[in-house]
C-alpha cells in the first residue's frame, strides 16, 4: 500500500498512538466512530494524575469536572485531527520529532555498562574525567586608584613586610580593604578563575610555592600571594569518579545511537531537495 | 528492568533516610532554619583568629533561577534542541554546539542552575524494554528486548517505531490507558538535575514553571525545590490548565503547601515579569476576585513568594519613569508597551502594580492596613532563555530564544505584535543572573539563603556586592580588611529586617561594591530607601553613597554628575580608564523616622559599556537602526533591609 508510505501518515499515526499509549486518550482501537469511551483505565489515570499533582485524590465533584474536561479533549483532538489541523503545524511537527527522538534514546540507552566499559571508555577520553587542581593561598590586596604615583614604593615596602612576618603574617591591619577573603584553601583552579578572573588564576597556577610574592595582577590591582600548596591535575581512578564516567559514557551512546536511528530511518526514504533558485540563498559571509 | 531497579533503589533510600531522620527528630527536634539562626551562630566573644569559627557566607554563588530547553513547548517549538542535560553541562562552563550550530561557551561557568521548563507532562514509552511477562509472551516483544539487552537499542526503536506506523504493532504490546506505560517529562527533568548536581561544586535545583497567563497578563512563577528527586518525584508539577491546575497564585500555594505536608520537602516560588502583567502581579484588589487582597493572600505570598526575579531578557523591572522622575537611572531597558501577548495596550496607572521599587512601597502600606507585608521580597535576576543557553553577558548574548541566537537579521524586526503595540527584537535585554550568599554550594545551602533573600540580582555582571544594616556601623568599618566580618557582626545582611531603633539612633549601613573582576569599573552606589509617613502615602529617594573619582553633586539639583563615558561604539570596546574597581563605605540614614516603616535597597552602577547590539553590529558588519540603544550602565540590585517599629 502507498499510502503506508506517506511520510505524513506517519507523522500522524504516531502521533495518534504515542498519545494513545502514555494514557491520556482512551483506546481507539475500542471506540467506535462517534463514540467516546470514558474507560476504567482512563479514570484511573485522571485519578492518579490528580492525586499526584494534590497528594491527595479527587472528591467526587473535582472528578465529574475533570471527565467533563477529558471528554471535550478527545472529541477536540479527534476532530482537530480529522481536519488536518495537524498538519503543517510548526509546533506539532516538531513536538512530535521531540517524542520520537526521545523514544529512540530511551530505547537505544537501557544497557548499563559494565566496569571494563567504563575503564576503557576513561582510558579513551582522559581530558573529559582530568581532576582540576586546587590552590591553597592567602592573599594581601593594594588598589591601584589610592597609591597612585606610589604604587611601587608601597607594593615594596609591603612585599617587605610580608616576607618579614612569613606564613602566618597577621593581614587584618595589611595592604587596603577588599571584599574578598584573605585566605583561600582547597579552591580549584575553575574557582579561582571566577572569583580573581583568567589573569590572576594563570599566573597562581605557575607561582612557586611557600614565600611570599607578587605583586600578582587581577582586574581588581595588585596582590601579594602566599602559596602554600598546589596540586597537579591528574586522571582519578575509575572507582572515585565512577557516577560521572557513567554519565559521560551514557551521553556519547546516545548520540551514536540518535545518529544511527536517522541513518537507518532515511534509508526508507528517497530525499529529493528542490532548491530553489539562486537568487533567493543568502551568501555565507 | 531499570524501572523496576529504579522502584527499589528510591523505595530502599526512602526507608533509608526514614529510619535515619526519624530518630535523629526524636533525639535533635532540630527547628527549621530561621533568619534569627545566622546571627546565633555568633559567640558573644569571637574567638581571637578571625577565620576561626566563621559560619557567615565569604563567597557569592552565581546562578540562573530560571532557563527553559527543548522540553518546554515554546522553546522546543521554536527549534530548541537541547535539553536540561544539555543546558546543565553548558552553565558547568562546558563548550557545546547551540540549537542554531554555532558553538557557544560561557566566559567562565555559573555556580547554580534551576532549569524550569513549563511541565506539561509529555510521556513516552518506556515499558517496551522494561521486560514484562506480556511482552517477553510475545515473539515480536521478546525479539526487540533481546536486542535492546544486546546493546542494539536503536535498531529494536527503529523496528518499534516502523511497526506502529504500518500498524503491525502486536496487539498483546499495546497499553491500556491507565498502566504507568509512559515517564513523564518531569521525571526526565528530575533525572537530569540529579546527574549534573554535585555538591560543593556545582548545584542543579529541581524546579519548573507554573506559567500562568490570565487574559495574556503575565503572572508567571517558577518552583523551586530544595529536596532531591525521592521527595519531588512523588509529585507532578502544578499546571494552569483546569481541571488538574489553575491561573490563580493562591492555587499554586496551595499545591506548595499540599506537597511540603505530604513529603516534608521545601518548595519555593519566584515571580517575573510584572512589566508584562498588565497591572495583576502585585496587586491591592485581586484580579481573580476584584476584591482588595486580604490577609490570607498576605500570609500565603509572603510566605511562599520571598524573592522576585527583577531584571530578564523580557526587560528590566526595578522601577520606571513614570514611577520614579526623579531617577534619572530609571529609564533601564524598559519593556512597557503591553501584556505578555501585547493583547492589551499598557496604560499608566497599571505600571505601580507592576515595579519592584513601587511594589516594595505598596508593601509597606499593606503590612499597616493588614498587620502583613504581601510585597516582602529579596531580588534576584535570570535570564529566561528558551536555548537551554544562560547567557546573559553582552558580548556572549544568545538570545531569548532560538531563531534570536546571534545573526546580522536577528536585531532588527517585530519580536511581539498586537493591540498593545510592536516590540522589536532588538528589544531583547542582555540580563540577568542572581548572587547568593551562601555557606557553601548546595542545594540546602543554597535555597536557604534564597529562603533569607540573602541575594542580589544583576544584569549580566558579576560583581561583589555587600550590603549591612546596623544601629552602629562606624566610619572607620569601611576600612576593615574584612569588612564582611564586622557587617555580621554589627548588622544584619541584605534580605533581614530592623526594629526597636535604639533612643536617637539612625540606621547605619555598610555597603561595598567589587566589580566584576573580568568586566566593567564602577560608577557608583546608591542606597533606595521607600518609607510610608504618618499619612498612610508611601514615598522613595534615591542617595548617592560612595561614587568613583573626586565628582562633587551639583548644588541646586542634589545629582552627581555622569561618570563619563568611554564606549567605543562602532568597535564595541570600552576602557577601565574611569570609574573604580571597588566601593566602599558606612552611609547613615539623614531622614530618619522612628515611627515611620521603611525599606532600604541598594543599587550599583557600572560604567557606560557597549550593549549587545554593538557586539552584533561590529561581529556582523550591520548597521542598527537609529533607535537601537548601543551602550548601558549595567547594574545590580540587592535584596532590601526592611525597618519596622516596634509596636
Amino acid at each position: 500500500m502507498k499510502i503506508l508510505r506517506e511520510p505524513l501518515l506517519h507523522f500522524i499515526l504516531l502521533g495518534a498512538v504515542i498519545f494513545a499509549v502514555y494514557g491520556f486518550v482512551t483506546r481507539h482501537r475500542t471506540d467506535k466512530p462517534g463514540e467516546i469511551v470514558v474507560t476504567q483505565g482512563a479514570l484511573e489515570n485522571i485519578i492518579t494524575g490528580f492525586t499526584r499533582t494534590w497528594q491527595r485524590p479527587p472528591t467526587e465533584e473535582e472528578l465529574r469536572g475533570q471527565i467533563r474536561e477529558y471528554i471535550r479533549e478527545e472529541a477536540a483532538y479527534r476532530e482537530a485531527l480529522a481536519m488536518g489541523l495537524d498538519r503543517d503545524d510548526t509546533i506539532v511537527r516538531r513536538r512530535l520529532r521531540q517524542k520520537l527522538e526521545f523514544l529512540s534514546d530511551d530505547l537505544a540507552t537501557r544497557v548499563e555498562p559494565t566496569d571494563a566499559d567504563l575503564q576503557t571508555f576513561l582510558q579513551a577520553h582522559p581530558d573529559l574525567f582530568q581532576s582540576e587542581p586546587l590552590f591553597y593561598f592567602r592573599q594581601v590586596y593594594l588598589n591601584p586608584q589610592q597609591h597612585a604615583a606610589n604604587l611601587a614604593a608601597d607594593e615594596a615596602r609591603l612585599l617587605a613586610e610580608l616576607q618579614r612576618s612569613g606564613p602566618n603574617a597577621d593581614l587584618s591591619s595589611l595592604g587596603d580593604p577588599f571584599l574578598l577573603a584573605p585566605s583561600f584553601q582547597n579552591v580549584s583552579l575553575a574557582e579561582v578563575k571566577q572569583v580573581f578572573g583568567e589573569q590572576f588564576a594563570s599566573a597562581l597556577a605557575a607561582l612557586p610555592t611557600s614565600h611570599w610574592q607578587g605583586p600578582v595582577t587581577s582586574g581588581y590591582g595588585a596582590h601579594f600571594v602566599f602559596l602554600s600548596q598546589r596540586t597537579e591535575r591528574s586522571v582519578p581512578a575509575l572507582s572515585e569518579i565512577r557516577d560521572q564516567v557513567r554519565r559521560e559514557w551514557f551521553d556519547a551512546k546516545r548520540n551514536e545511537a540518535t545518529e544511527k536511528f536517522y541513518q537507518a530511518l532515511l534509508k526508507r526514504y528517497t530525499v529529493k531537495i528542490e532548491l530553489p533558485e539562486e537568487k533567493r540563498v543568502a551568501q555565507a559571509r | 528492568m531499570k524501572i523496576n531497579n529504579f522502584v527499589i533503589r528510591m523505595g530502599v533510600l526512602l526507608a533509608l533516610v526514614i529510619a535515619l531522620w526519624v530518630p535523629a527528630q526524636v533525639l535533635a527536634q532540630e527547628p527549621a532554619p530561621s533568619e534569627q539562626e545566622l546571627e546565633n551562630v555568633f559567640p558573644k566573644k569571637a574567638p581571637y583568629s578571625p577565620a576561626a569559627d566563621r559560619k557567615f557566607p565569604e563567597r557569592v554563588y552565581w546562578g540562573d533561577t530560571h532557563l527553559h530547553t527543548a522540553i518546554s513547548l515554546d522553546a522546543g517549538a521554536a527549534g530548541c534542541r537541547l535539553g536540561p542535560r544539555e543546558a546543565y553541562r553548558f552553565a558547568k562552563g562546558e563548550q557545546i554546539t547551540a540549537s542554531s550550530g554555532q558553538q557557544v561557551k560561557l566566559s567562565r561557568p555559573l555556580d547554580f542552575l534551576v532549569v524550569s521548563d513549563h511541565s506539561d507532562n509529555m510521556g513516552f514509552i518506556t515499558d517496551l524494554s522494561a521486560g514484562k511477562p506480556e511482552m517477553l509472551a510475545d515473539p515480536t516483544g521478546r525479539r526487540w528486548y533481546d536486542m535492546m539487552q544486546n546493546g542494539h537499542g536503536a535498531q529494536a526503536a527503529l523496528e518499534i517505531v516502523g511497526s506502529f506506523a504500518q500498524g503491525k504493532f502486536p496487539t498483546a504490546l499495546v497499553y491500556a490507558p491507565g498502566t504507568q506505560g509512559y515517564r513523564s517529562t518531569w521525571e526526565t527533568i528530575i533525572k537530569a538535575a540529579e546527574e549534573a548536581n554535585a555538591p560543593g561544586r556545582f548545584t542543579a535545583f529541581i524546579g519548573y514553571e507554573w506559567t500562568s497567563l490570565a487574559a495574556g497578563n503575565n503572572l508567571h512563577r517558577n518552583v523551586i525545590f530544595r529536596d532531591d528527586a525521592s521527595k519531588a518525584s512523588q509529585v507532578e508539577p502544578y499546571t494552569t490548565t483546569p481541571p488538574y491546575g489553575s491561573n490563580n497564585p493562591r492555587d499554586l500555594w496551595k499545591w506548595m503547601a499540599a506537597y511540603e505536608q505530604k513529603t516534608g520537602g521545601e518548595v519555593l516560588a519566584i515571580a517575573h515579569n510584572g512589566n508584562l502583567s498588565n497591572g495583576t502581579m502585585f496587586p491591592l484588589i485581586e484580579s481573580f476576585t476584584g476584591k482588595p487582597i486580604d490577609r490570607e493572600y498576605a500570609e500565603q505570598r509572603a510566605h511562599w513568594e520571598r524573592l522576585y526575579e527583577t531584571t530578564q531578557i523580557k526587560g528590566d523591572g526595578e522601577t520606571h519613569p513614570f514611577l520614579s522622575p526623579n531617577d534619572e537611572f530609571a529609564n533601564y531597558e524598559r519593556w512597557d508597551k503591553g501584556n505578555l501577548d501585547m493583547s492589551q495596550a499598557k496604560k499608566p496607572e497599571m505600571l505601580q502594580y507592576e515595579y519592584t521599587r513601587a511594589a516594595l512601597r505598596n508593601g509597606l502600606k499593606l503590612e499597616q492596613e493588614l498587620g502583613v507585608n504581601p510585597y516582602k521580597f529579596g531580588l534576584v535576576g535570570s535570564t529566561d532563555s528558551h536555548t537551554a543557553l544562560s547567557t546573559a553577558d553582552e558580548d556572549n548574548f544568545f538570545g531569548k530564544a532560538t531563531p534570536y541566537e546571534p545573526s546580522p537579521t536577528r536585531a532588527d524586526h517585530a519580536f511581539m505584535k498586537g493591540a498593545g503595540g510592536t516590540v522589536m527584537s532588538w528589544e531583547q535585554t542582555a540580563s540577568g543572573y542572581v548572587g547568593v550568599w551562601a555557606t557553601e554550594n548546595t542545594r540546602e545551602a543554597l535555597f536557604d539563603a534564597m529562603q533569607r533573600k540573602e541575594t542580589y540580582a544583576t544584569t549580566g555582571p558579576r560583581m561583589v556586592v555587600r550590603f549591612f544594616g546596623g544601629w552602629d556601623f562606624e566610619t572607620g568599618d569601611a576600612a576593615s580588611r574584612s569588612p564582611a566580618v564586622i557587617g555580621y557582626s554589627k548588622g544584619v545582611p541584605m534580605g533581614g529586617d530592623l526594629s526597636n531603633a535604639p533612643a536617637g539612633k539612625s540606621p547605619t549601613f555598610l555597603v561595598a561594591a567589587l566589580k566584576d573582576p573580568i568586566g566593567a569599573n564602577l560608577d557608583r552606589i546608591q542606597i533606595i530607601k521607600g518609607w510610608l509617613d504618618a499619612k498612610g502615602d508611601t514615598h522613595e529617594k534615591v542617595y548617592d553613597v560612595v561614587w568613583a573619582g573626586d565628582r562633587k553633586p551639583d548644588s541646586k539639583s542634589g545629582k552627581l554628575p555622569p561618570v563619563g563615558d568611554t564606549v567605543d561604539v562602532p568597535n564595541a570596546t570600552y576602557t577601565n580608564t574611569i570609574g573604580a574597581s571597588e566601593l566602599i563605605k558606612v552611609w547613615k540614614d539623614p531622614e530618619f523616622d522612628a515611627s515611620q516603616r521603611a525599606f532600604y535597597y541598594v543599587r550599583v552602577l557600572e560604567i557606560p559599556t557597549p550593549r549587545w547590539t554593538a557586539y552584533d553590529a561590529k561581529y556582523f558588519g550591520i548597521k542598527m537602526p537609529p533607535e537601537v540603544p548601543m551602550k548601558g550602565q549595567e547594574r545590580a540590585y540587592t535584596s532590601p533591609i526592611w525597618y519596622t517599629p516596634a509596636k
